[in-house]
C-alpha cells in the first residue's frame, strides 16, 4: 500500500462523502430536518440503479441517471412521510429525526425482505483503464467517481445560485418563516429540496458502488460519514462541508499511512470532537448564522 | 294575522255613559310583553340528558377516617395520593384517587412475578428468554430516559456505554478470572469513565449536534469491535465471562433465575429513575427545558451541572447494566453497537413516550414482544416496529402515555369551538360596530328596541287594524294601544305627520324633517277627505314600516 494509492483513495471517498454531507447539510439548513433516512435513500437508489442495469441497459449514463432518479424519488417519499405531516407541529425537529429513523428502519428491512441479504454489484461505469497523473497511477473508477461527483455538485450549486427554485431554497435557508411570508411555499420547497438531496444520495450511491457493493444496509456507514463531515463543516454550510470533506479525507489518508487502517475512525472522531469543542457549530457555521433547531 | 278565536275588548269608558250600549271590538288574545325577552334570553344549546361525564370514580368517604392516612415508613409519603372533598350536590364526603400509577405498577409487578407460571408450555422457552432480554433492555432504556427525558441531552450513545462496559468487564474477566459479582461493579467504573468522556462535548454542543456526534461514537465503537482481533472479531463477539447462573440448574431453572435477576435489575433501574427524576435534580432540570435555559440560569439554576450529574449517574448505572449483561449472556456481542439496536431501542422510548418511566417499560415490552416472540414474521417484524414508531411520531405528541393528555386537549379544543359557534348576535348592533360606539347606552337601547319591535310585530292583526279604522282616536284595546305608544314615541326625524290642506276636506301625509326651518317632505300625493281616514292611512304606513324593519 503506497501513499499515492491511499491519497487518491481518500480524495475519491472525500468527494463521495462530501456529496452526501452537502445533501444532509442542505436538508437541515432549509427544512430543519435531520434526514436520518438518507442511508435508506442511498441503498434504495443503489438498488434502483442495479435493477436498471440488469433489466434495461448497463450503459453508464443510464445507470447513473437511474440511480439519481431513484434517489430523488426516495427523497420525495421521505418528504411526504416525515416532513409534510409534521412540519408545522410542535417539537418538529425531534419528531422529524425519529420519523426519518423509523423510515430508515422500515425501508432497510423492506429492501432486505425484497432483495435478500446478498450484495449486488453494479457494472463498471467508467471502463477499465488507468491514468498516470504526475507518476501516480489512478484507476478509472476513482477518477470517474471524483470527476462526476465534482461536476454534478458544481452543476447543483450553480443551479442553486442562479435559478428561481434555488433562490427559494436559499431563502428558506436564511429564514424559513420570512420565506413563507414572502410567498415561498414551505411544502413545495420541501419537495424540491428532498428530491435534490435524494438525487445527490443516488449519485453518491452509484459512485460508491463502483468500489463497494449494493446491500440493504450499505447506506448506514456512508450516512454516518456524511453526517460527521457535515458536523465538522457546520450543518447548513456548503463550503463548510467541502472543507470538512477535505479535512477528514486528509486525516484518513494520514492515519492509514502513519498509524494503520484500524485507527482511522478513532482519529476521525477525535478530530471531530476537537473541532466541535473549539467551534460548536462546525468550521464554517458561525453561531448566529446557524439554523436554530 | 287572522286569529281563530277572537276575543272582544269592551271599552271601559262605556261605564261613564251607562244609558248607551257599551262599545265592543274584536281584538287579539293577550300576549305577554315578556315573550320576546324570554325567547331572546332562552338557553338554546342542546344539553345531553346525562350531564357532565365523571372521569374519576368517586369512592365514598368516611368522616372518622378523614385525617387517617397510610404512609410508608421512613418518609411521610402516602401510599396513594387520595383527594378528599365534599360533593356540593349531595353534601357527602367523597374520595378521589388523584394518581392511580401506584396501583398500575403494583398490578404490573404482580403480573411480572406471576408471568413464568402463566405462559403456555410450547412458548415457554422463547418467552422467558425474551422476558429476560426485556428486563435488561427496560433497565437500559430507563437510564437512557434519564439522559434524554430528564437531562434533555439527546445522546444516542447509551447502548455504546453498555457495550463498552460489557466488553471491558468480559475482557478483564477473561484475563484475570474475576468472580461474577465483581463484573457489574467494574462495569459501573467503566461506565463512569466512558460517561465522562462523552459528557465533555455535551457541555458545549446542543441538540442535534450532540445526537449526531454520539451516533458517530456508536459507529466508531462498532467498527472498532468488529475489527479488533482481541475483542473477538472472529467469533462474532467476546465470550467467556463468568455466569451468575449456577451450573447445577437445568435450562428451566436457568431461564427462571435469569428472568427474575433481570427483573431485579429493572426494578433497581426504576428506583434510580425515581430518585433522579423525582427528586431535586429532576425538579431542577424540569425548570430548564430546551430553549428556556437562559431563564433558568437567570433564576439561579445551574442546569449544566445538573445535566452532567444526571448524565454521569445514568452512565454509571448503564455501566452496571453492561456488567450484568456480560454475566447474563456470558460475554458481549457487537450487536450492542449496531444501528439496528439503536433504532429498536429508540423505538422503545418513542412508542412509550419520552420522559416517563412507564413509557420506557411499556415501550420496551411492546418492541421486545414483536422482536423476540413473533420471530416467525422475519423482517416483517421490523417493519411493524418501524410503522408503530412512525405512527406514534406522526400522530402522538407524547407517545402512548401522552394519549390521555392529548385527547383531553383535543376534547377541550372541540368543546370550546362548539361554545364559540353557539354565540349569536345579541342585538341590532354588530360586534365591530359596538366596539366603535362611544356611547354604550346605544348598544343596549338598540338591543331593547329590536326585542320590542319583535314583540310589536306579533301584535299586528286584522282585528287591531280594523279597530283602528273604526276609531283612530280615543280609548283602544291593549294591543293597539301598545302599537300606538311605540309609534308616537319615535324621534322627530322622518316621523309621519298630517298636513291640513283645507280644514275638514283635504288632508295629506307628510314626513317631518326633524330640523327647525326645514319643511316637511311629501310622502304621497293622495289627499284624504277627513281626518280619521288620514289618521288610519298614517297608521297603516307606520305598521308597514314596522313589519318591514
Amino acid at each position: 500500500m503506497n501513499s499515492s494509492f491511499v491519497i487518491s483513495n481518500a480524495i475519491t471517498l472525500a468527494c463521495i462523502y462530501g456529496t452526501l454531507a452537502i445533501g444532509l447539510s442542505l436538508t437541515w439548513s432549509s427544512l430543519g430536518l435531520v434526514n436520518m433516512a438518507y442511508g435508506f435513500v442511498f441503498a434504495l437508489s443503489g438498488y434502483g440503479a442495479w435493477l436498471v442495469a440488469v433489466n434495461i441497459s448497463d450503459w453508464s449514463p443510464v445507470v447513473l441517471a437511474a440511480g439519481i432518479l431513484t434517489g430523488a424519488l426516495g427523497g420525495v417519499l421521505v418528504c411526504a412521510a416525515a416532513f409534510i405531516p409534521i412540519h408545522d407541529k410542535p417539537n418538529f425537529p425531534l419528531r422529524a429525526l425519529i420519523a426519518t429513523l423509523a423510515i430508515s428502519l422500515v425501508g432497510n428491512q423492506m429492501l432486505l425482505w425484497y432483495f435478500g441479504p446478498r450484495a449486488k454489484s453494479l457494472p463498471r461505469l467508467f471502463g477499465n483503464w488507468n491514468a498516470d497523473i504526475f507518476g501516480v497511477i489512478i484507476t478509472s473508477d476513482k477518477l470517474g467517481a471524483s470527476f462526476s461527483a465534482i461536476v454534478l455538485l458544481t452543476v447543483v450549486l450553480l443551479w442553486m445560485r442562479s435559478s428561481r427554485r434555488g433562490l427559494e431554497i436559499r431563502a428558506m435557508m436564511m429564514n424559513p418563516h420570512a420565506a413563507s411570508i414572502v410567498g415561498i411555499g414551505v411544502r413545495r420547497t420541501g419537495f424540491y429540496v428532498m428530491a435534490l438531496t435524494g438525487g445527490l444520495a443516488g449519485l453518491a450511491s452509484v459512485l460508491l458502488a463502483q468500489t463497494y457493493y449494493v446491500a440493504p444496509f450499505s447506506g448506514i456507514t456512508p450516512m454516518v460519514k456524511g453526517l460527521s463531515i457535515a458536523l465538522v463543516g457546520g450543518l447548513g454550510s456548503v463550503p463548510g462541508a467541502v472543507i470538512g470533506a477535505i479535512l477528514l479525507g486528509i486525516n484518513e489518508a494520514l492515519t492509514s499511512t502513519l498509524l494503520g487502517g484500524q485507527y482511522v475512525l478513532i482519529t476521525q472522531f477525535l478530530l471531530i470532537i476537537i473541532v466541535l469543542l473549539i467551534r460548536p457549530r462546525g468550521i464554517a457555521g458561525i453561531l448566529d448564522k446557524a439554523r436554530e433547531a | 294575522m287572522s286569529d281563530i278565536t277572537t276575543p272582544t275588548w269592551i271599552d271601559p269608558t262605556g261605564a261613564f255613559e251607562p244609558e248607551k250600549a257599551t262599545r265592543e271590538v274584536a281584538t287579539n288574545p293577550h300576549l305577554s310583553h315578556q315573550v320576546t325577552w324570554a325567547e331572546t334570553r332562552r338557553f338554546k344549546p342542546a344539553m345531553h340528558p346525562v350531564g357532565r361525564l365523571r372521569y374519576y370514580y368517586k369512592w365514598p368517604g368516611h368522616g372518622g377516617a378523614l385525617w387517617w392516612r397510610t404512609r410508608y415508613w421512613p418518609t411521610r409519603r402516602r401510599v396513594l395520593n387520595i383527594r378528599g372533598e365534599y360533593n356540593p350536590k349531595t353534601m357527602r364526603r367523597e374520595k378521589t384517587i388523584a394518581d392511580k400509577r401506584p396501583i398500575w405498577w403494583t398490578m404490573a409487578f404482580t403480573g411480572f412475578l406471576a408471568m413464568p407460571f402463566l405462559i403456555p408450555g410450547s412458548l415457554w422457552n422463547t418467552v422467558m428468554a425474551a422476558a429476560a432480554v426485556f428486563g435488561i433492555y427496560a433497565a437500559i432504556n430507563l437510564c437512557w430516559m434519564l439522559i434524554v427525558g430528564t437531562a434533555g441531552i439527546f445522546s444516542l450513545a447509551s447502548y455504546a456505554v453498555v457495550g463498552a462496559a460489557a466488553y471491558g468487564t468480559t475482557y478483564a474477566a477473561i484475563l484475570t478470572g474475576l468472580p461474577w459479582w465483581t463484573l457489574p461493579l467494574m462495569g459501573c467504573f467503566i461506565g463512569l469513565v466512558f460517561g465522562v468522556i462523552i459528557a465533555l462535548p455535551a457541555m458545549r454542543l446542543d441538540g442535534f449536534y450532540y445526537a449526531l456526534l454520539t451516533l458517530g461514537v456508536v459507529e466508531l465503537c462498532r467498527v472498532y469491535v468488529v475489527q479488533s482481533r482481541v475483542l473477538g472479531s472472529a467469533t462474532g463477539g467476546l465470550y467467556g465471562a463468568p455466569s451468575y447462573l449456577p451450573a447445577s440448574f437445568g435450562q428451566t431453572g436457568k431461564l427462571l433465575l435469569g428472568y427474575y435477576a433481570s427483573l431485579a435489575v429493572m426494578t433497581a433501574a426504576l428506583f434510580v429513575f425515581r430518585f433522579v427524576h423525582g427528586k431535586r435534580l429532576g425538579r431542577v432540570l424540569r425548570m430548564a427545558p430546551e430553549k428556556k435555559e437562559a431563564f433558568a440560569e437567570a433564576c439561579g439554576v445551574d442546569y449544566l451541572r445538573a445535566r452532567v450529574t444526571v448524565f454521569l449517574v445514568s452512565s454509571t448505572a448503564l455501566g452496571f447494566i453492561g456488567g450484568f449483561y456480560a454475566i447474563h449472556f456470558g460475554g458481549a456481542s457487537p450487536n450492542l453497537f449496531s444501528f439496528d439496536t439503536l433504532l429498536l431501542s429508540l423505538a422503545m422510548l418513542v412508542i412509550g413516550g419520552i420522559g416517563r418511566s412507564e413509557g420506557a417499560v411499556v415501550g420496551t415490552a411492546i418492541v421486545v414482544f414483536v422482536d423476540r416472540v413473533l420471530i416467525d414474521l422475519g423482517p416483517l417484524r421490523y417493519v411493524i416496529i418501524g410503522g408503530l414508531m412512525l405512527a406514534v411520531v406522526l400522530f402522538l405528541r407524547g407517545g402512548l402515555f401522552g394519549i390521555k393528555a392529548q385527547f383531553r386537549n383535543w376534547r377541550d379544543k372541540k368543546s370550546s369551538e362548539h361554545r364559540a359557534s353557539r354565540a349569536e348576535k345579541g342585538g341590532e348592533m354588530l360586534p365591530e360596530e359596538a366596539t366603535e360606539t362611544a356611547d354604550k347606552d346605544k348598544i343596549f337601547y338598540r338591543r331593547f328596541d329590536k326585542m320590542q319591535r319583535d314583540f310589536l310585530k306579533r301584535l299586528v292583526s286584522d282585528a287591531v287594524i280594523d279597530e283602528h279604522r273604526t276609531r283612530p282616536l280615543g280609548q283602544h284595546s291593549e294591543a293597539l294601544e301598545r302599537l300606538l305608544i311605540y309609534f308616537r314615541r319615535q324621534g322627530q326625524i322622518d316621523k309621519y305627520a298630517i298636513l291640513v290642506l283645507r280644514e275638514f276636506s283635504a288632508y295629506r301625509i307628510v314626513a317631518l324633517s326633524g330640523h327647525r326651518g326645514t319643511a316637511p317632505r311629501m310622502v304621497e300625493d293622495r289627499t284624504y277627505p277627513n281626518a280619521d281616514e288620514a289618521y288610519h292611512a298614517l297608521f297603516l304606513r307606520r305598521v308597514q314600516d314596522l313589519l318591514e324593519s
